[in-house]
């Protein structure tokens, strides 16, 4: 059995990292009950589309790899199917914790050009303006976020694809499509997201 | 306080395991009244199914005919088969405790010369080898059975099977009419020494045990390795018979797991190890992958673990594995992360050894109402309020090996002294 060499000889390490995810993760705190034994990773149907799975991840944040842990692709290519927290001997909402890590590393700055973050952007930029996803819409500024050139690329790529949506009545033109109360959900939002303060302000998880 | 004894010295002995017939045997040998129930057709529980022990390998026929043999020197220990407890009323010094004998169709006349097996065709699965073979539907519990009496399953009665079963027998033993009955006993302390199930397998979801012969459990394992098992000891491939060449054991299979047993069960480390030694010694070629989270050889027993890892061809992965999915050619593959590797692997195997735990056989139910609480996870302890007349012991009480069950017996046996007073 040989044990593979680290990928890089010097890295950072934030000797405090394990704690703050513990403190201020999602279900975090849950984090510490991991034993290690590769259920998680050899559960994940995508394990081989992600930079770690989730046990090397759990171990990477009690190592302190901080920057590593934020700009794996682990955290962005979770599907959420739950195969990991279901099948967790210890309870570990695997998932949940790994849904906030994404969600951590666009708040910290991490994960600018990520695809995915790009796309969760759009996708809530849509769900917020219209309490719908209109595909149109979304595809379209999630093209864009990549820049010009991948606007283009990506847009004309699809547009065969498109055009049969459209074609099949999959995908609309014309004014998106709204639900009646739109002030309604934003003042849902707006209160959830008072809560999501008070509470991560309390340290209250 | 009035100073008065208890109302009967007689010890009840609910279980006739290793630890039933040990405690039995031991407060029976100080000159007590002993009574042991056993529910099953003979004695002997869980350890008469193992093929041998760990760490020195030996028979547990050998420790078991001598356990018998003392039983049959007792006059003052008596053996109940087929029986369980329904109700336990009273307290310390004088309990009632009512018995119900389930029938068994054959009665102490029988010879064990095995007429009515010949006669009948019918089939049973065999409850001694785990479901791994079949039995005729007369049959000897197993070689060594004590009492040494055939049993006819409940299925066989009312066909034309158990009316051949009853024409064979030259000694009028088959009795299709038996009922069964009920008593009740009356004891100054009990010893519960009900046991242990294997976890189910299947409910491992992930792990697929129904798709494939070759996915078996530890239990099974003994069973295929004892001579007297469905294979005579040859270890093959339950599927076609085939030789094995390589070999999987999943350590906590079910274990240490919220979703089924949250606890260690302490023996399957030991014996898949064992499992290990079996094959080996059967084949010069094969190897042996234990797949775990990590491995408890606790005390003494770490040198055994040094035996078995001395061997190149047994390997230990550091993983628990995700899921067992069934290849083309009918082969059981593993899947999961090598932790130590940090690599995804697939990997078939010809046989597939889940190492699943101990669940107390007091959470199925075998337990009435009685003066004695179960922990979180259903084994015995007794209770604070409780006089400490009913006495947990072996497996009931707690995961337990062989040796340190019978040390628990031995206890369970002086304290149910203690409670019931000296012999007057």
């Amino acid at each position: 059995m040989t044990i593979a060499p680290p990928e890089q000889a010097a890295r950072k390490y934030d000797l405090g990292f394990a704690r703050w995810v513990r403190g201020n993760v999602v279900n975090g705190e849950k984090m510490s009950l991991c034993m290690q034994c590769g259920m998680c990773s050899g559960s994940c149907p995508i394990g081989t589309e992600m930079d770690h799975g989730p046990r090397k991840l759990f171990m990477m944040i009690r190592a302190g790899m901080k920057d590593e842990v934020f700009n794996s692709t682990t955290i962005w290519n979770c599907t959420s199917c739950y195969n990991c927290t279901v099948r967790c001997p210890r309870g570990i909402p695997v998932t949940s914790i790994i849904q906030d890590l994404a969600a951590k590393a666009v708040e910290m700055g991490y994960a600018k050009d990520a695809q995915n973050a790009r796309f969760a952007k759009a996708f809530w930029w849509s769900a917020v303006k219209f309490g719908r996803t209109d595909e149109r819409l979304v595809t379209t500024k999630y093209y864009y976020s990549g820049g010009l050139v991948d606007f283009f690329k990506k847009g004309l790529g699809n547009l065969k694809i498109a055009m049969g949506m459209v074609k099949t009545k999959r995908m609309h033109i014309g004014m998106p499509h709204k639900i009646k109360d739109t002030k309604g959900l934003r003042a849902i939002l707006a209160k959830a997201a008072e809560i999501d303060a008070r509470e991560s302000k309390g340290g209250a998880q | 306080m009035a100073n008065q004894g208890p109302k009967s010295q007689t010890i009840l002995v609910v279980g006739g395991g290793i630890a039933g017939v040990t405690a039995a045997v031991e407060a029976a040998e100080t000159g007590y009244d002993v009574i042991m129930l056993e529910r099953g057709p003979a004695l002997g529980g869980r350890v008469a199914q193992l093929n041998r022990y760990f760490p020195k390998l030996c028979h547990p026929t050998c420790g078991l005919e001598i356990n018998f043999q003392r039983i049959r020197k007792l006059k003052n220990l008596r053996v109940v088969t087929m029986a369980s407890v329904s109700e336990v009323k009273g307290e310390k010094g004088d309990y009632t405790v009512s018995v119900s004998v389930a029938p068994r169709y054959v009665n102490a006349n029988c010879t064990a010369c095995g007429a009515c097996a010949e006669a009948t065709d019918m089939e049973v699965d065999s409850p001694f080898n785990y479901g791994l073979s079949k039995t005729k539907a007369a049959y000897l519990p197993h070689e060594h059975a004590f009492p040494m009496r055939y049993v006819v399953a409940p299925s066989a009665i009312g066909t034309p099977e158990a009316d051949k079963i009853k024409a064979a027998c030259k000694y009028d033993a088959v009795d299709l009419e038996d009922k069964g009955e009920s008593f009740d006993v009356n004891c100054g302390a009990v010893i519960w020494a009900t046991g242990w199930e294997p976890y189910d397998p299947e409910k491992l979801e992930s792990y697929n045990y129904n798709l494939s012969a070759d996915i078996i459990s530890n239990v099974q394992m003994e069973r295929l390795a004892n001579h007297d098992g469905p294979t005579a000891g040859r270890i093959v491939r339950p599927s076609n018979g085939e030789p094995v060449k390589k070999v999987a054991m999943i350590q906590c299979a079910g274990s240490r797991d919220h979703n089924h047993l949250p606890y260690c069960s302490r023996i399957c480390c030991l014996g898949s190890l064992k499992h290990a030694v079996y094959v080996r010694e059967q084949y010069e070629d094969a190897e042996v992958d234990i797949y775990y989270i990590d491995l408890r050889a606790h005390d003494k027993l770490e040198a055994f673990y040094q035996r078995v890892a001395a061997d190149p061809q047994v390997n230990f992965v550091k993983s628990k594995p995700a899921s067992i999915r069934i290849d083309e050619e009918g082969r059981p593959v593993l899947c999961g992360e090598n932790t130590i590797t940090r690599e995804l692997y697939e990997a078939p195997y010809d046989l597939v050894v889940l190492a699943t735990g101990m669940k107390p056989a007091a959470s199925e139910g075998y337990v009435p109402n009685i003066a004695m609480e179960q922990d979180e996870y259903g084994f015995l302890v007794p209770s604070i309020e409780g006089d400490g007349g009913i006495i947990p012991a072996g497996v009931a009480a707690g995961p337990l090996d062989v040796s340190m069950s019978v040390q628990s017996a031995t206890a369970a046996a002086l304290k149910a002294i203690q409670a019931v007073g000296p012999k007057s």
